[in-house]
């Protein structure tokens, strides 16, 4: 799921958020909002009734649709149990319906962003940087054959045609990720109906959206100078979409667990602007076969334990408590440490999670519409 | 008040003198103010083209430390993506320039081309200026957008959303104004922003780009080494000389050389201004020595003096010198746009160098031109000080020895301007030291010029004027050196422009020998003609001859020169003028694919013929042999050129920019109606003939020193002033003198016509000596400065023109400052002024 592309695309939920001027490492620090303010060109694609999914093709860039994401985090360990948290998203968002003008090379209607972060959980240290490129001149895009989305040198690469092995590549001069992920036992699942997610009231606002709820991963993460070899599990997550957050909808707090048990839990919430959840928050509950329990807003009661606040005041709802009475479920959800903020062009809090309670786990946690 | 160690009775002495001859205090006054001003002025509006061009190209620079720029001018848009996708890649950012033209306006545009993505870091104004005022989305997806400064809005009369029609090679490209900064995100006049895609097909460079900026620290450095193929050099962003785009150097030399000479010209005036202060007051100097006050004292006072009246003439100077400042960076901003760029009137601020430099003039001027008088009125003893005909009789008897001196100048500043090595400012150094030597040897021109005069057959008045010149010869030999050396440097300048005019416009009628120019539109800059023109032109049935050109630009070491590539005609090839050669027959080892240089890039790398030439070709360094060196105007930065086959071979390019015709018969015209009738229909060319080429070639040659001729005529009327205050205060000084001719029974128009004769005479010489002290600086200009800069040697050429009108002026001029005094002189009654004292 994932909406931060629908985040960007609504700007009264968005303060002008300044580009962190520590962050060197992002090549730009251009706010998009501007554009994006208001609901999507009519001229895109809408997602208004379930698809025929066509893999891997729809593994690929959907232009036809005004955003598109392919959102990867995980959480590994080195062999002295060092751990380790990750995010790469690659987010494609359409400028304008339709072809560009051929005259250049340069011209085009999509762009790329991309956001990096490493949570170095041992030292509590959150590295992340973002980079933007238009899709023009081989600078970013997507191709089917072989399967490769791209940002400069940030790749996300297939074998072949197909999904697996999955082989993802990022860095700034000081930091880098180079991981392998499997296929693993667990299939796909389709979120929503059939992979039809809806987010708002109305038609069209809505998604196609499909999970890896559990990628064996291995490979690569460099920190300055120190190089480290994880292993750990993957989350993936794909949509794309023309919708955008309704008026009265201020943002989301989004869970993805991976419990001890080998089951996967997903719960969103959406929240209007008093703070309160909406019924389109959805989730499911995979178990280590693939069957999957899809949950409302019904059967899950969330609770705020704890708030971390930044250092210019903005507060961020870091320690739950997420029940689900039907399934025996009282876990506490705490992020593995509390400056994780992704402080970029947009502003939301992404991180690293450890679960405890009834059952035990490790996840990720992304709180957005905090920032004003 | 200040403790100058003086007496206050003698402070008080000095005060009541200037207060008593409050006109020559005045006239002192004008003279350090009008030297002032006009270096001010000059320097300030120098600086203003200048500045406004440099805070453009800051901003356009912006962050970067290095910039990978290509051996051919382009950079392949291949290695860029190559970097911008290879990790640890350091920030940069793809940039394409190109220079347009608006449509119907003259001057040409900066367009820069950028992709607001990598913009961050470096020029972060620029996608804020368009965030700001609109979405960057539709920014990517229009492909027409276009933000620029306020200022170029205003210059360019556009409002957001107007059409802007753009010509580029032969093009017309419609673009709309998208954003306009009007704070400082874009600089400069003269610069259009658009995105990289639409910067491509304007400048029509659909695989490459202008340069790639980066900001890199060690590691980054270390990181791009392995990276860059050979066809692409890396630059520190500083040593990357700003000529490249900046001011034309000569048009730069010639505002300096303008400054310099006005600078010149203040300091005589003050000199003169001070020094007849002093040399009239010898008599109360006498006076104060004999009374017991001892000689330090009195050069004390004098300096005193000097001082405040060297502070208030500079204050006065300084604001008289920024508001003619304003009007003269109008007339330079207004060339400077017409020929080079745009640059804003706005854009001149009194800089405090400026400031500096006019202040110290002033001061340090004023009290350097007091010292020698100072010290000279100071050893003397009192008794010799008291008797006038002491002082004439002094410096009766230095005056050979000052000329003695001025000749040995004269010959010293020769041999610095044209043997010393060294760049323009040894030359510039050399011709002062002339001027210097020729200011020397003025004075002994009015005892010579008295003994020739008073022989001719003419009686009364006449006798008494000319007997004057020589018994008032401290006083009038200073104001006829200032005289000539203002007139001189107006000679100079004048001879030196209508020498460099006439030997450009030979080069030209030389080198314009075919009959018809054919090239695309307009002979924009870079516009390549339609192969099938290149193909059938020299069909035409009309054409006896034909020469094919490639004209473009290639970087040798930090100097952008010019490649013409080129297949020449014999007609073609009898224009250019070998100055240095090998083989009397350049032409045959030409053909067989040696260079011909032209003279700057000689003498800038010190190229002789035989030598070999190193140029940057796409597959990498070639050397070259150099066959000859020609005499070329065209480019300050040199050309070469290179046989068309051999360039073909080398860098495997086939476009042409130019082809010239020769006619079979003697009828151009003709030529020029076929050419038409066969190509206009299909394609968008320009047929120019050779007299066309001429003509604007000359139009544009007289533009750019048309400013030159402005600041020549101001130098001109500073120098009148100053002639005037210094005429007026010697005439006005001895009232007394005619008042005792009038009780003698002169009539007034006898006396008035002693003193327009006296003042005819005094300009006369003036002008006499100026003429060849001008011809002195004109050749120093021309054939020393002008080859220290450039390269050129061009033939020296007198033209008899300004040479007239500088002696018309002197004359003039010392008659205007005759007419007060002589009007004064006859109106009043002379006994109050016999009573004075």
């Amino acid at each position: 799921m994932r909406h931060l592309a629908a985040l960007i695309l609504v700007a009264p939920l968005l303060a002008c958020a300044p580009p962190d001027p520590v962050d060197e490492d992002s090549p730009t620090t251009i706010s998009l909002e501007q554009r994006m303010g208001s609901t999507p060109d009519p001229g895109f694609a809408r997602a208004l009734e379930p698809r025929e999914f066509s893999f891997p093709a729809d593994h690929g860039a959907h232009p036809e649709f005004a955003t598109e994401w392919w959102y990867f985090t995980g959480n590994l360990s080195t062999a002295d149990d060092e751990r380790l948290g990750y995010q790469l998203t690659l987010f494609r968002v359409g400028l304008k319906p339709g072809d560009p003008s051929e005259d250049s090379r340069w011209r085009s209607h999509q762009l790329y962003m991309g956001h990096l972060a490493i949570s170095d959980i041992a030292q509590g240290r959150h590295h992340s940087s973002e980079r933007f490129s238009r899709a023009a001149a081989g600078l970013s895009g997507a191709t089917r054959n072989p399967l490769r989305i791209w940002l400069g040198p940030w790749s996300i690469e297939g074998s072949g045609t197909a999904l697996f092995p999955l082989r993802l590549r990022a860095g700034t001069p000081e930091t880098a990720i180079d991981l392998q992920l499997q296929a693993g036992d667990r299939p796909m699942v389709l979120q929503g109906d059939r992979g039809l997610s809806q987010k708002g009231a109305a038609p069209g606002n809505a998604s196609y959206y499909y999970s890896y709820t559990r990628l064996p991963t291995r490979g690569e993460i460099r920190l300055g100078d120190r190089r480290l070899n994880v292993v750990g599990n993957s989350w993936f997550d794909r949509e794309w979409s023309s919708s955008a957050l309704a008026e009265d909808q201020a943002g989301w707090d989004w869970f993805a667990l991976q419990l001890d048990d080998d089951r996967d839990l997903m719960f969103y919430r959406m929240r209007d602007k008093q703070g309160q959840a909406q019924r389109f928050s959805k989730g499911v509950l995979v178990a280590a076969d693939g069957a999957v329990l899809p949950l409302s807003l019904d059967d899950v009661a969330l609770t705020t334990l704890g708030e971390w606040r930044s250092d210019d005041g903005v507060a961020y709802p870091t320690r739950w408590r997420l029940q689900i009475p039907a399934r025996d479920m009282d876990l506490r959800v705490e992020a593995a440490f509390e400056d994780q903020e992704m402080r970029h062009t947009v502003r939301y809090w992404e991180g690293a999670v450890v679960v405890s309670g009834s059952h035990s786990g490790v996840g990720y946690l992304e709180l957005s519409g905090y920032a004003r | 008040m200040i403790d100058l160690g003086l007496p206050r009775l003698l402070l008080r002495a000095g005060l009541t003198y200037q207060l008593r001859h409050r006109w020559q205090a005045l006239l002192a006054l004008i003279g350090i103010a009008m030297g002032v001003a006009v270096v001010l002025a000059v320097d300030l509006a120098n600086h203003a083209a200048k500045a406004s061009f440099a805070l453009s190209s800051a901003q356009l620079r912006g962050a970067a430390t290095h910039r990978v720029i290509g051996n051919t001018g382009e950079v392949p848009q291949a290695l860029y993506v190559q970097l911008a996708t290879a990790p640890g890649h350091p920030p940069m950012a793809p940039v394409i320039v190109t220079r347009v033209r608006v449509e119907d306006r003259p001057g040409r545009l900066r367009l820069i081309g950028l992709d607001l993505f990598a913009e961050g870091t470096f020029r972060s104004g620029l996608p804020n200026v368009i965030r700001g005022q609109r979405s960057l989305g539709e920014w990517l997806s229009r492909a027409d957008a276009v933000a620029l400064s306020s200022a170029a809005a205003t210059a360019l009369k556009v409002d957001l959303e107007d059409r802007l029609s753009l010509r580029h090679r032969g093009k017309s490209h419609d673009l709309q104004v998208f954003a306009i900064d009007s704070d400082t995100g874009i600089g400069g006049r003269d610069l259009l922003v658009v995105d990289i895609a639409t910067a491509q097909v304007i400048a029509g460079m659909p695989d490459s780009l202008s340069y790639i900026d980066l900001v890199l620290d060690d590691d980054a450095l270390a990181w791009l080494r392995g990276r860059l193929p050979a066809s692409v050099r890396l630059v520190d962003v500083d040593t990357q000389t700003e000529g490249v785009v900046g001011l034309s150097a000569a048009f730069e030399l010639n505002l300096t050389a303008m400054s310099l000479l006005a600078l010149l010209v203040g300091v005589f005036l003050i000199f003169n201004a001070m020094s007849f202060s002093i040399v009239q007051r010898r008599n109360l100097f006498g006076r104060l020595r004999a009374m017991g006050v001892r000689s330090q004292e009195i050069s004390r006072l004098i300096l005193a003096e000097a001082v405040v009246l060297g502070i208030i003439g500079t204050v006065i100077g300084s604001v008289l010198g920024v508001w003619l400042g304003e009007g003269l960076t109008r007339i330079v901003a207004a060339t400077v746009s017409e020929l080079y760029y745009e640059v804003s009137a706005e854009a001149m601020q009194v800089g405090w160098l400026s400031l500096a430099k006019a202040v110290t003039l002033g001061l340090a001027g004023t009290i350097a031109a007091s010292w020698l008088p100072a010290r000279q009125a100071a050893r003397t003893p009192p008794l010799t000080t008291l008797s006038r005909a002491a002082l004439e009789r002094s410096t009766r008897r230095q005056l050979p020895r000052l000329a003695g001196g001025g000749v040995l100048l004269v010959m010293l500043g020769l041999a610095v301007a044209f043997v010393l090595p060294g760049g323009v400012v040894t030359g510039f150094a050399g011709l002062f030291i002339l001027l210097l030597g020729a200011a020397l040897i003025t004075p002994l021109g009015l005892p010579l010029l008295h003994w020739l005069l008073i022989r001719l057959p003419l009686g009364g008045v006449w006798r008494m004027a000319t007997r004057d010149l020589d018994r008032h010869l401290s006083r009038l030999g200073t104001a006829a050196a200032a005289l000539m050396v203002a007139l001189s440097a107006s000679v100079g300048v004048a001879v030196m422009v209508e020498s460099m005019r006439t030997s450009v416009s030979d080069w030209l009628q030389d080198l314009l020998t075919a009959d018809l120019y054919v090239a695309a539109d307009a002979f924009e800059d870079g516009a390549t003609l339609p192969d099938a023109v290149v193909r059938e032109a020299p069909l035409l049935a009309q054409v006896s001859a034909y020469s094919v050109y490639r004209d473009r630009r290639l970087q040798i070491g930090d100097r952008r020169v010019r490649l013409v590539a080129t297949r020449l005609a014999e007609p073609s090839r009898r224009g250019f003028d070998f100055v240095a050669r090998t083989d009397p027959d350049p032409w045959t080892a030409f053909d067989a694919g040696e260079v011909l240089i032209s003279e700057p890039l000689a003498h800038r790398l010190r190229l002789r013929p035989g030598d070999p030439l190193v140029l940057p070709t796409p597959r990498g360094d070639a050397q070259f042999t150099i066959a000859a060196v020609f005499r070329d105007f065209a480019s300050e930065h040199g050309r070469v050129f290179l046989n068309l086959a051999h360039y073909r071979r080398q860098w495997s390019d086939m476009q042409v920019n130019t082809i010239a015709l020769f006619s079979s018969t003697d009828d151009a015209d003709a030529l020029q109606k076929a050419a038409s009738a066969r190509f206009s229909a299909d394609y968008e060319l320009s047929f120019t003939a050779a007299r066309e080429i001429y003509r604007e070639s000359m139009a544009v040659f007289d533009r750019t020193f048309r400013i030159t001729e402005v600041l020549r005529l101001l130098s001109v009327a500073v120098a009148f002033v100053g002639i005037l205050s210094a005429l007026m205060a010697v005439q006005l000084e001895r009232r007394k003198e005619f008042a005792v001719l009038r009780a003698l029974g002169m009539t007034r128009s006898q006396v008035s016509l002693l003193i327009m004769i006296e003042s005819a005479v005094l300009g006369l010489l003036a002008a006499l000596l100026a003429v060849p002290a001008g011809l002195a600086m004109a050749w120093v200009l021309t054939d020393a400065i002008q080859f220290r800069a450039f390269g050129w040697t061009m033939p020296f050429l007198i033209n008899a023109t300004p040479l007239g009108w500088t002696l018309l002026l002197g004359v003039a001029a010392a008659l205007l400052a005759g007419l007060y005094p002589a009007w004064q002189a006859s109106r009043h009654d002379p006994a109050p002024q016999l009573r004075e004292d």
